[in-house]
């Protein structure tokens, strides 16, 4: 089944991929102002990620992380400084930066087939049984083939966020954007899926943002780790992952990494 | 137990409560504690139902009720989803009608019948204008509610993956609320056929109502207490066809219990 799908490849049936994104910061904040209370959620914070490029921001929890993600979505503007993709502002949400939330976030009135199908409406060119196709050819990399008319909540939770995978790289966005997708998988799902993301991320070479708190998974997928600062957000450290791909969860070197990362979070949370 | 034995069983029981209610009715009606002109058995009224179907004037009226409620009831459940979803997409137009609404849903059907033969006079516009107040409000709020209980992440997860703003009302808003908009129209239904029969009790010349309404002026209690039963099943059997298998797909889709067993 694996083969067939190797074989199948991202030839044909698949959107043309679209040279993966640049994405930059500079100096931005995010504050949120209610009557009572003033909350500096954010920064500055300036960021350069080049094109193809993976970067796990990891950070103590509420220090900001899924409020950076949310304002590169374009879900919400920063209240300071300018986020740009490819050199151009980013005005709101787009189909370029495609978000793959902490939950799988499926949409219950359509079937698996139907949420894969649905990012692809906005490629008008193409006829719906070109869209079926390709929404099966990626169903194909997660290895759900088989599960294509399913409703939602027939799925376990690591097939859900298999779906979303399958959702989100369908439309070939220029950037993912993950927000701790595999948080709340139990270890030995989690694990299967940081080697078919890895797999994924070597054929489709996007630019990938990921968010997590968990050290292990950050030096296991990450080019380049950024360790965020406690509430407001900020970069405190930075750390270049120069091992081999594709890497093992408990590769021994990614294990010395981890422990580096794990030291510069605790240092923060001391410090805090 | 298998479902269908399940089923089966309720059925029966059903059946069984059924029959003894008729039994008990008669016997009470045979004790003639009251004049049979004003309590009626529940033979006299089932001949009487039989004298009114034989002598054509119950089929049309049958017609001519459900044909109003099948217009006036578009009407309302097009309205109904269309304020439903302004009021479940702006908070200013939710803030103004939610509550002028809810005021509006204590009135009793019957209430909306003086102004409206007082607007519209003695037409079947009337009678639509009647069905259209008493439903419509339930099914927006209905919609209003399902669409405030969407999960923001599920609209965020439309917008990443490049719904235009139009496209997120029919494909994603709509049928996410879609559970709670099912309920609203049952509900609306409902109200609809109260609004329809309290119309013609007053206003009309055919119709459930206005049987009823000849019923009365006849001092025929069995064509009265009949012309209800006839309501009433043809209210459950519409219920039915029209929405049970609606419900039963969108409960299976959205993997909700399936509802609780209801004979």
């Amino acid at each position: 089944m694996m083969n067939s799908a190797r074989r199948a490849g991202p030839g044909a049936n698949a959107v043309p991929a679209a040279a993966p994104a640049r994405i930059s910061l500079s100096r931005v904040t995010k504050t949120y102002v209610t009557s009572r209370a003033r909350l500096d959620a954010l920064g500055p914070l300036s960021l350069e990620v080049a094109e193809g490029e993976f970067v796990v921001l990891a950070g103590p929890s509420g220090c900001g992380k899924t409020t950076l993600l949310n304002l590169i979505a374009g879900f919400e503007p920063p209240s300071e400084g300018e986020i740009r993709v490819d050199g151009r502002p980013v005005a709101g949400p787009g189909p370029d930066r495609v978000m793959i939330f902490q939950e799988p976030a499926l949409f219950p009135w359509l079937n698996v087939l139907d949420n894969v199908i649905f990012g692809l409406r906005q490629h008008t060119h193409l006829s719906p049984a070109e869209r079926r196709a390709i929404a099966e050819h990626y169903l194909e990399l997660v290895h759900l083939e088989g599960f294509a008319r399913a409703f939602v909540h027939e799925l376990s939770g690591g097939m859900k966020q298999r779906v979303a995978l399958a959702r989100a790289l369908a439309p070939e966005p220029r950037a993912l954007l993950c927000d701790e997708p595999f948080g709340s998988l139990d270890a030995l799902t989690r694990e299967r899926l940081y080697a078919e993301f890895q797999e994924l991320h070597a054929r489709t070479r996007k630019t990938v943002l990921f968010v997590t708190h968990n050290t292990r998974e950050a030096a296991c997928l990450a080019d380049r780790v950024l360790v965020l600062t406690a509430r407001p957000a900020r970069i405190k450290h930075v750390v270049e992952v120069g091992l081999p791909r594709p890497r093992d969860f408990y590769d021994a070197r990614v294990s010395v990494l981890a422990g580096q990362i794990l030291a510069e979070l605790r240092s923060e949370i001391a410090e805090e | 137990m298998s479902e269908t034995k399940q089923t089966l069983r309720s059925t029966a029981v059903l059946a069984a409560f059924l029959v003894a209610v008729l039994l008990l009715w008669q016997v009470v009606s045979s004790l003639a504690l009251l004049p049979s002109y004003a309590f009626p058995s529940p033979a006299h009224v089932g001949s009487r139902l039989v004298e009114l179907a034989a002598d054509g004037s119950l089929w049309p009226s049958v017609k001519a009720s459900l044909v109003r409620m099948a217009l006036g009831f578009s009407i309302s459940a097009a309205l109904g989803l269309l304020v439903g979803l302004a009021m479940g997409t702006s908070g200013v137009v939710n803030t103004c009608l939610r509550s002028v609404f809810l005021g509006l849903q204590t009135l009793p059907s019957a209430a909306w019948v003086p102004i409206s033969l007082l607007v519209f006079g003695l037409s079947d516009t009337a009678i639509y204008f009647v069905i259209v107040m008493s439903s419509t409000a339930a099914m927006a709020i209905a919609t209003a509610d399902g669409i405030s209980h969407i999960p923001p992440v599920l609209l965020r997860a439309a917008q990443t993956l490049g719904a235009t703003r139009r496209s997120m009302s029919t494909r994603v808003v709509l049928p996410a609320a879609l559970p709670s908009i099912v309920t609203g129209i049952k509900l609306g239904w409902t109200l609809g056929w109260h609004g329809v029969v309290s119309a013609e009790l007053i206003k009309s010349s055919v119709g459930l109502g206005f049987l009823l309404h000849a019923g009365r002026e006849l001092n025929d209690a069995a064509q009265v207490i009949g012309v209800m039963l006839v309501t009433v099943f043809i209210g459950l059997i519409l219920d039915r066809l029209l929405f049970a298998a609606v419900e039963k797909k969108v409960r299976s889709r959205w993997g909700f219990a399936p509802a609780a067993a209801r004979a």
